[in-house]
Formats: structure tokens, C-alpha cells, sequence
């Protein structure tokens, strides 16, 4: 079913995106796939497009594989409650940090330590999952979004744009 | 490629592993998993649970990549893997499903998580994600492991009585791991629990305290015959902690509160067997977060084991002992009176009110008191005890010197009016300071 551009990442999971979450990065190229952490991400106004950071230092398979691709899963979990979301989509473009989400990363690294520290793990045990090497920002086109909280609901899709 | 089995520490289930797929159009999918299990030293399973995407991807492409990481430290480790095929039951099966049981009843959702099937991967690839802080690398193990199984087993070995061989464990034990707190429960099969023979560092000694086979870490240890870690507590629900420890909540429920240390980060339970039957649990808690690791797992399961061979040895010296010397007659106490109730139902005795025991100890001990009033006796042997047909507890075969000393030690606590003590081996003597009043509800047999 097609949804009115803007609809599939509304302003609340707008904000759950970009609220301190855990954020892992699904990639694939021939048939292999490939892992990464992201550092931070930010919805475009009206929610047609998500900018996501991702160390190109630490996840360099993951960059060239989203480069050459072009297909992206990102899942969003918050470590309190594991309430969790994966957005799949389109990747537009990849480039350098705007001064806004270098800000963006600086804040998110500094808030999720503090909510796994929170957790009982310190930011010094979590601190190599934070590279903040070769910082990238990749502008992604989001094609679905999925419930994946653990439970009867997982994998129920929230919204699917097939335009 | 860095052997799997340097990595266990990133199995442990303390730090979510995260799992990549790719569908047939090539789309990606990516989810956290938290079960992840190491088949020797070139396969991995996975706990195929809720994550039908994920199942559906493997079956059009079997390559997946998944990225552990290790609690010590948070070191990530990317594994490539190759899916081979599910299966439904066998040893590796048995041990997840019994890990999630383990996370199951800690999260308070017991019954909610079956596991259905396992996926097996072989392991292609493994290679550690750089980060800008090396962390330390993991390191070989301590090697302490057999340093410390060996001074337990020699405090054990040197001890003689039933009593002696408990305080020793529990003593090496603290001094060998550094811990917190350890709890020694016996199993109960008439009644299909398990009760707390004794413990250190918890304020209470909570002899007596019952645990249902299946409930918790030590009833899950227990009813799977294996060791159940926690290394990280922080996000479990403290369920019990509120339980009160005081005489009046033990009169209300006839039971004792289990002792606890309210802010344990880790917990180990260990099944203690000998000749092939269960004989109680070996528990540890400390407030450290990833206090015992798997090898732990293994020095406690040959504690528990030699602990299990040496109760089982003591249990059958002290029916060979022999029955000497004459009995011994009470002198009439005088002063204080103390009523003791027992309640025929559950064997539940109270003295002046107060919970002390019920089931197998609780009949001992009406036993000996019903001779004491008629006879003025105060020695017992083991022999005459096993041999009483009116017991009628046929479990007491191969129990009664654990029951006794249970029996003495909640009498020691409770700082009742009445004593056990173990002159000789094989030996009972009753020590009654107070008048008793003793008051059955029991028919006359």
C-alpha cells in the first residue's frame, strides 16, 4: 500500500530515531552481508529522508558495501526497555559531516554512554563501539519500517513505501 | 583466524549479539539476538526464536555475519557464517534451551520463551573490529581455576563429620573465589524442593529456606542437573528481595525467607549429584559484574561433586556405626516451659510459637521427643532411627545425617530450648533445657 511521502517515519519514531538508541547497520554486497554501529542519525524534516553517521575507520566494509549497493537495514533499539525498530531503505548518498550532525554525533555519543553506564556498563567498557575515525554521514531514503520489540508483534511492518 | 574458544567471554549473553541477513533481492536485515552458543571450535548456534526474516533470508542465502562482543571489555568480534541446518533437540539444544529458561525465569517470564529449534552455522571468518582504544586483549585464562578447585577439595578432605565437611566448603569456597555469598541447599525429593543447609555472608543463615525444583537459578539448576550463570543482573527484576526475613513471616508461612545479597550483579548455581541422584545446589552471588566465568562453571561442578561423593560417604559410615554405650536419662529440666507444636499435615514444628522446621526434620524430631517424654531419653542412634518403621519415610535411607544436621542447625538458630548433638558417629544426643509442653494434632498410631 503506498503512504503519502513523509508518512513512514513520523514525528514520533522521528524522535525515537533520534533519541539515544543502540543503532546497528545492515549492509550487503554479493551476497555477503556485513555489520556496523552507527553514531547518531537524523530525520529529515517531514521524514523523507534519515541521515545516519557511521565511522568509515571502524566499519569500512559497511560504507563501501552501502555505497556500492545502495540498500540499507538499520535497527534502532533503546537498551532500557527494548523497544525496537528497523528502517530499510535506499542509500542516496554518502559524504562528509555537516557541522549539525557533527553535533548530532558528539551529543548521541555522550547521551547512550550515559544510558548504558546507566545500565551498569561504564563508557569505558562501551567506548569501542563509538569510533568517531573517518566520520561519514550517509543520506538514506527509508522504504519500510518494522516493529522488531521483542514479542507477538516483531517483524510486523509499521509503514512500507513502495514508490 | 583467532580461535573461537578465546572468545567465550563474548557467549556469555551479558552483551547482545547482532546478526545480519541478506534476502534473496539482496536486502539486508539486521536484528540483535541474545543467545548465541559456541559448538566447539568451528560452529556456532544460534536460538531460532522470534525472528522469522532472519529464518526465511538463510534458507535463499545460508551467509550471514554476525558480531559478538565481550563483556570484559567491549571488544567486537565479527564472525562470517555459514547456515547449515536446525535442529530440535540433542546436547547442544538441551544446553541453550536450558540458558534460556535461565534468562526466562530471571526476567520474570517463565514459560514464555520455548525454544522450538537451534540454527547451526559453521564459522568462516573470524576477525576483531579495530577500535581507537586497544582494549587489553582478553589474555589466556588465570589458571587459578585448579588452584582453587584443589584448596576447596583439600578443606573437604580434611574435615570428618557431616557438619564439619559443609562449614569447610563453604569457608575454601569464600576464600578460594572472593565472593559475596554462597548458599548449600540439599534437595528434598519427597517434596520435590530443595532446603538451605547452610551459608555464608548473608546477614541470615537461612537454614531451611525452600526452593522449588525449577524456580529461580537453583531450582533451574537443579531440575536441569546443570550449572545456570548470571553475569550481569543489572536488569533483572529483583523479585523476592522484598520478601521480609523475620520469626513472624516464618510463623505465617511456615518457611524461611532464602537469603539474598539485594544487589548481586552475579550468580552462579551449581547441581551437586552423587550416584547419580541429585543431592542439592551449590549457589554463589557476588556483587561484581561477570564474577564467574565458564570455567568457574567447571571448578564448581567438581566441588559440588566431590561435596555430593563425600555427604553420600558420611551418610553411609554413620549407618555402619555402632550403638554403644547406655542411655543416657534426661535430667528433668526445671524453670522455663516451652510448648512445642507440631502440625501433622506438613511434619511443621513450632517451639513457643516459632517456625522450626517441617517435613523429614520435623518428624525426626517428634520422634525423639515422643521417646524423650515417654522414656526420659536423650540418646539416639542413627541405626535405631533408620530402622523405626513408624517413621515411615523411606526417603531416610540415604538422608537422615543431612536431616539431622539441617534439624541441628535450625535449633542452633532459632536458639530453641532443645539441642541435638553428635557425641559419637552414628550418634544422637537431645539436649532439653526448658519443660516441654509438646502438643501433636497427629492420630494416635
Amino acid at each position: 500500500m503506498q503512504s503519502a511521502p513523509g508518512c513512514l517515519i513520523d514525528a514520533e519514531l522521528a524522535g525515537f530515531l533520534e533519541s539515544p538508541v543502540m543503532i546497528i547497520v545492515g549492509t550487503g554486497l554479493g551476497g555477503v552481508p556485513e555489520i556496523g554501529r552507527g553514531l547518531g542519525a537524523l530525520v529529515e524534516a517531514g521524514g523523507a529522508a534519515l541521515h545516519l553517521v557511521v565511522s568509515a575507520w571502524q566499519w569500512p566494509r559497511t560504507v563501501s558495501q552501502a555505497r556500492e549497493s545502495g540498500t540499507i537495514a538499520i535497527t534502532f533499539a533503546r537498551p532500557t526497555d527494548y523497544v525496537t525498530y528497523q528502517v530499510k531503505g535506499q542509500v542516496e548518498w554518502i559524504g562528509p559531516l555537516t557541522p549539525a550532525l557533527h553535533a548530532r554525533a558528539a551529543r548521541y555519543a555522550a547521551e547512550i554512554a550515559e544510558v548504558l553506564a546507566g545500565l551498569g556498563m561504564s563508557p569505558e567498557l562501551t567506548a569501542p563501539w563509538r569510533s568517531k575515525r573517518d566520520l561519514v554521514a550517509l543520506r538514506i531514503r527509508p522504504q519500510q519500517a518494522f516493529v522488531q520489540t521483542p514479542g507477538p508483534r516483531a517483524g510486523h511492518a509499521l509503514a512500507e513505501r513502495t514508490g | 583466524m583467532t580461535s573461537l574458544s578465546f572468545l567465550d567471554a563474548c557467549f556469555e549473553g551479558v552483551v547482545p549479539s547482532i546478526l545480519c541477513t541478506l534476502a534473496a533481492d539482496g536486502t539486508p536485515n539486521v536484528s540483535y539476538l541474545s543467545h548465541v552458543a559456541r559448538l566447539g571450535d568451528a560452529q556456532v548456534a544460534l536460538s531460532n526464536q522470534f525472528f522469522s526474516k532472519t529464518s526465511a533470508n538463510l534458507r535463499g542465502n545460508p551467509r550471514a555475519a554476525l558480531l559478538i562482543v565481550d563483556p570484559r571489555n567491549g571488544t567486537q568480534h565479527r564472525l562470517d557464517i555459514l547456515y547449515r541446518g536446525s535442529v530440535q533437540g540433542g546436547p547442544a539444544f538441551d544446553r541453550m534451551a536450558a540458558d534460556l529458561r535461565a534468562t526466562s525465569v530471571q526476567l520474570g517470564m517463565a514459560d514464555v520463551m520455548r525454544l522450538r529449534a537451534i540454527d547451526i552455522f559453521d564459522v568462516l571468518d573470524v576477525r576483531q573490529v579495530q577500535s581507537d582504544r586497544e582494549a587489553a586483549p582478553p589474555g589466556p585464562p588465570s589458571g587459578q581455576s585448579l588452584a582453587r578447585a584443589l584448596a576447596v577439595t583439600e578443606a573437604l578432605m580434611r574435615a570428618t563429620a557431616l557438619g564439619g565437611m559443609v562449614d569447610a566448603v563453604l569457608d575454601a569456597l569464600a576464600s578460594a573465589f572472593g565472593h559475596e555469598a554462597t548458599l548449600l541447599l540439599l534437595h528434598e525429593p519427597a517434596r520435590g524442593c530443595l532446603v538451605a543447609l547452610g551459608s555464608r555472608g548473608y546477614g541470615t543463615s537461612g537454614i531451611g529456606a525452600e526452593v522449588p525444583l525449577g524456580e529461580g537459578l537453583i531450582g533451574l539448576a537443579a531440575q536441569d542437573r546443570r550449572p545456570v550463570r548470571v553475569g550481569d543482573a543489572s536488569r533483572l527484576r529483583r523479585y523476592g528481595a522484598a520478601i521480609l526475613a523475620g520469626s513472624e513471616q516464618e510463623a505465617r508461612t511456615r518457611s524461611v525467607a532464602l537469603p539474598r545479597v539485594p544487589d548481586a550483579m552475579s550468580q552462579i548455581a551449581v547441581p551437586m549429584e552423587a550416584q547419580g541422584r541429585l543431592q542439592g545446589v551449590l549457589f554463589l552471588e557476588s556483587k561484581r559484574r561477570m564474577a564467574f566465568d565458564a570455567e568457574d562453571g567447571l571448578v564448581l561442578s567438581l566441588v559440588a561433586r566431590q561435596l555430593g561423593l563425600a555427604i553420600a560417604l558420611a551418610e553411609a559410615e554413620a549407618g555402619d556405626a555402632t550403638p554403644l554405650a547406655p542411655s543416657g536419662q534426661a535430667e528433668v529440666a526445671r524453670g522455663r516451659s516451652a510448648q512445642v507444636v507440631h502440625h501433622a499435615q506438613d511434619d511443621s514444628v513450632f517451639i513457643d510459637h516459632q517456625y522450626l522446621v517441617k517435613g523429614v526434620p520435623g518428624r525426626l524430631l517428634m520422634w525423639m521427643l515422643d521417646a524423650h517424654s515417654a522414656s526420659g531419653r536423650i540418646d539416639f542412634t542413627n541405626r535405631e532411627i533408620r530402622a523405626d518403621a513408624g517413621m515411615r519415610l523411606p526417603e531416610l535411607k540415604d538422608n537422615l545425617e543431612t536431616r539431622l544436621l539441617l534439624l541441628q542447625r535450625r535449633l542452633e538458630d532459632k536458639r530453641a530450648p532443645l539441642r541435638l548433638h553428635r557425641p559419637a558417629r552414628g550418634r544422637i544426643r537431645l539436649e532439653v533445657t526448658a519443660r516441654l509442653d509438646i502438643v501433636s494434632d497427629r492420630n494416635p498410631s
